[in-house]
């Protein structure tokens, strides 16, 4: 009995031992496994459509001025009034009064370090997975990665001059924090690094990529960018920061322009043949062909002149672009408009205006305004790629006349009319013999002939509502000719962003080609180098061509050439800073405008230029060469030192 | 019951306000740096603008080898007083439109340093004797013309005889302003007349009297004008040099 019962209650035991060692040892099997909801290294890294969205996610990182930056809000930020274009003296913004570097404070160098972050991780964790792949496929991947790097690179030292280099992924923690602790380089040696990243980029990617994405071409184009920006920083920075162990932080020697201006002009000869200026609609001698093509050539994708763009779809990438640019005339349902106004000053360096002697727009003959039947009869002969880029008082858009007057001069006109203003005025128009509007909400004007005419345009401009054209002008390049005002909305527009077309490469080949001549390089004939691909933008562009190559005879030829093509493309700002002109040019300035009046008396238009009516003063602190490093970065690292004057 | 919360109620209030009874605060910096950037050839103060002009260089060596630097602004006159300062040992040195006081080579060694190192206590006062960019000076007094306006005379020389400092000269002004405080960011442009050298154009006119009359017609009158005279070269962030301020009276 006893027995029995042991034995049943042994049994009992071994069946709980039994049941114990079972689910013990079982549940012990596997317990390590990794988080099934988070994505691993071999998931990504072994097929190819996981390396696609590693790459879609680090191109959506890339640093670029695009349709989503200003220097107010930083980058990929959907709001952008305080416009680029208004800082640069290209426009006049109602919500821009004056000159500023950038106020973003961490963005643009915490953001571009852990992109570089994201590249190292990249470039380091690919090899492990090699053979899944050929070696070409992986050779191309790791040169795109590194091409990411370098234009990363680029967008901190274009800012800050020499920054840290960061070749590896660093780990934390770290077994020595001096580890993390890594002082800025000097430029030189930034862009030298961005100039080997680029090499291996062109020598070990494709000649084509998916539409968004670099191929070798696209690594040359930018290192011609960068390679001319270093070898101006050389040529012309007066700034110099050495740190206690010599590297030169800020600043170039000029031993090194002749290099860098070299090595901009063989990365752009690179992509002669592989890609041209866009001339599909383009007819030799036909104005208004010329300015429709220079229209078709941001919209058209399969553009030869598109090197690298970024692209936008509604609705799952979208920006503002046309809602805060159109024409107040043609205002979408968020009530914005007009943020960007072209200056007069960069209108008047277009071909086909009437000018002075001093190059400034001819509005008046023996002291007494010149009369127009209509605003657009001033512009008749303007360069087609004017007309294009800037709304005109008086051209059409979207099947409209955009209307920009100033006011009504009801004055006699008995004897011509003179001056509103005494030349050089800022001050108010006159309200004698004026009849002006302060905003939208106009009262008519009853001319002599009985007729009535609202004193401003639509598209402005009134003397107390920004939200018009308060430059005379309005912005057309970029913006969708076809969109309908109920989709001019923010987050709404989706065109392609072209960061780097074929124009610019040879304006980069032209001005490295100049400034090798100037700086007495002689192995090839730059001069006629430079000539040929100011002449092939002019041609297109519809401009007066250079007779020859001797009439190239000043480096602001070619300047200003790159300024009215690339204008509007937020390439202006950055250089002006690498020729160092910015604060000759804004020096207290007060940028120009053009104000069209109608002379109820004459029935006719005649133009006021003058200069802003806000008198917004533009001055570049010179400090700004080198924009400060965040604050929260010097605190963080003993070995980073600060720019000059922060 | 009751007694055994009440008890636990006394203790917790106890804990707190014992607490509380200790402040754990620093006493407030109460050392003073005051003193001076004076022009080494002349004794004058080296003249600057408010904010964006000289700056007094602090780097707090009692705790560590290679401090933040705190800088302390000029006045525009050229001197400086700060109240709110720990004690401590200070290196000082000055930046602003003079030669640098501390200059490195192409191989970041030091090769000028005339920065001083003083011990901040109570009240300290500093003397840095520079070279300036440029010596503004006016000539004559100012004088109001018949047409409203004011024409004043000056000359610019240059301060230092390294010609590693003698860059070319790139613009002279006129600052016209309503109140004391005057320099290239603070004036009234409608009146303030400038001139800008293209190159080396400037070089020329060291030494020379020059003359600027104010812009923008007559001046408004019944009131008093804030006046002086900045030039700059182009070496590094181009600070201005200034003459000293001067009063005119617009009846």
């Amino acid at each position: 009995m006893l027995s029995y019962k042991k034995d049943k209650i042994m049994k009992k035991y071994t069946y709980i031992i039994l049941c114990l060692l079972v689910c013990w040892t079982t549940a012990c099997k596997k317990l390590d496994v990794p988080p099934i909801n988070v994505v691993q290294d071999k998931d990504i890294f072994t097929s190819s459509g996981g390396i696609q969205a590693y790459m879609a996610r680090i191109y959506s990182e890339l640093p670029i001025e695009d349709f989503r930056y200003s220097p107010q809000r930083g980058l990929n930020f959907f709001w952008i009034i305080s416009p680029f274009p208004a800082v640069t003296g290209e426009a006049l913004s109602r919500d821009q009064t004056g000159a500023m570097q950038e106020n973003v404070d961490e963005s643009p160098w915490g953001d571009s370090y852990k992109l570089i972050r994201d590249v190292n991780y990249f470039l380091e964790n690919l090899p492990k997975y090699a053979s899944t792949f050929t070696p070409e496929q992986v050779n191309s991947w790791l040169g795109e990665a590194r091409f990411i790097r370098a234009a990363t690179y680029f967008a901190l030292v274009k800012r800050y001059g020499g920054v840290p280099i960061v070749d590896k992924v660093l780990q934390i923690p770290a077994s020595n924090v001096d580890d993390l602790n890594i002082p800025r380089s000097s430029e030189e040696a930034v862009y030298d690094y961005i100039a080997a990243d680029l090499d291996f980029a062109y020598t070990n990617m494709g000649e084509t990529n998916q539409a968004g994405r670099a191929n070798k071409y696209v690594a040359a184009g930018f290192k011609s960018r960068a390679m001319l920006y270093a070898g101006s920083i050389a040529k012309y920075n007066q700034i110099t920061l050495v740190d206690p162990s010599g590297n030169r932080v800020c600043g170039i020697s000029a031993t090194k322009a002749i290099t860098y201006f070299k090595a901009a002009y063989d990365a752009a000869v690179l992509l002669e043949s592989k890609y041209s200026l866009y001339k599909n609609s383009w007819k030799a001698g036909d104005k208004v062909a010329q300015y429709q093509n220079f229209i078709d050539m941001f919209f058209d994708k399969n553009s030869s002149e598109n090197i690298f763009v970024r692209q936008y779809h509604y609705p799952e990438s979208v920006h503002g672009y046309d809602a805060y640019n159109v024409p107040r005339q043609l205002m979408g349902g968020n009530g914005y408009s007009s943020e960007v106004n072209p200056t007069l000053n960069f209108v008047e360096m277009f071909d086909g205006l009437p000018k002075n002697a001093d190059g400034t727009i001819k509005t008046m003959t023996a002291g007494k305004y010149d009369l127009y039947t209509n605003t657009m009869d001033l512009f008749a002969n303007a360069e087609p790629r004017l007309r294009a880029t800037v709304i005109l008082p008086g051209d059409v858009f979207k099947g409209q006349s955009i209307e920009i007057r100033r006011g009504i001069y009801t004055g006699s006109s008995a004897g011509g009319i003179s001056p509103l203003l005494p030349a050089g005025a800022t001050g108010n128009y006159p309200t004698a013999n004026i009849v002006q509007s302060s905003n939208a909400t106009q009262t008519p004007y009853t001319l002599p002939d009985g007729s009535k005419m609202n004193p401003a345009g639509l598209s402005g401009v009134f003397s107390g509502d920004g939200t018009a054209a308060i430059s005379g002008f309005s912005i057309r390049k970029w913006l969708a000719p076809d969109k309908p005002t109920s989709e001019v909305l923010e987050n709404r527009s989706d065109q392609t962003w072209i960061e780097l077309r074929y124009a610019e490469v040879l304006l980069n080949r032209a001005e490295a080609a100049y400034e090798l001549n100037v700086l007495g390089q002689n192995d090839k004939n730059y001069l006629q180098d430079a000539f040929a691909a100011i002449n092939q933008i002019r041609e297109r562009a519809g401009a007066d061509m250079l007779a020859s190559a001797a009439n190239l005879n000043s480096i602001d030829i070619v300047r200003k050439e790159r300024r009215k093509e690339l204008g509007f493309e937020n390439k202006t700002w950055w250089d002006m800073r690498r020729w160092r002109i910015a604060d000759k040019e804004q020096n207290s300035t007060i940028y120009k405008i053009l104000m069209p009046f109608y002379s109820a008396n004459d029935k006719k238009y005649f133009f006021d230029a003058r200069t802003d009516e806000r008198n917004a003063r533009y001055t570049f602190d010179v400090r700004w060469y080198y924009e400060q490093i965040p604050n929260g970065e010097i605190q963080k690292s003993q070995k980073l030192i600060q720019n000059p004057g922060y | 019951m009751k007694k055994i919360l009440y008890t636990l109620a006394i203790c917790a209030v106890a804990l707190t306000t014992s607490s509380c009874s200790k402040l754990d605060n620093q006493e407030a910096p109460s050392e003073t740096l005051t003193g001076s950037v004076v022009d080494a050839g002349t004794g004058k103060t080296v003249q600057t603008e408010n904010g964006s002009g000289t700056r007094i260089k602090l780097l707090e060596t009692s705790w560590s080898d290679n401090p933040t630097p705190f800088y302390i602004a000029s006045m525009q006159d050229g001197t400086f007083n700060y109240t709110k300062l720990f004690p401590g040992t200070n290196k000082i040195s000055a930046e602003g439109p003079f030669v640098p006081m501390v200059q490195t080579d192409a191989s970041g060694a030091t090769t000028v340093d005339k920065s001083q190192t003083v011990q901040i206590k109570g009240t300290t006062t500093v003397k840095f004797s520079v070279e300036p960019f440029l010596r503004i000076e006016w000539v004559g007094e100012p004088v109001i013309n018949a047409d409203g306006t004011i024409t004043a005379s000056f000359k610019f020389t240059r301060g230092t005889n390294d010609p590693a400092f003698q860059q070319d000269i790139s613009d002279v002004q006129l600052f016209v302003n309503s109140n004391k405080f005057v320099g290239n960011n603070n004036f009234d442009n409608r009146y303030s007349p400038k001139i800008e050298y293209n190159g080396s154009d400037g070089n020329a006119q060291v030494g020379q009297t020059l003359t600027f009359t104010t812009i923008g017609g007559p001046l408004p009158t019944n009131r008093e004008y804030f006046i002086r005279i900045g030039g700059r070269t182009n070496y590094g962030l181009k600070y201005y040099n200034y003459t000293d301020v001067k009063v005119v009276t617009v009846p």
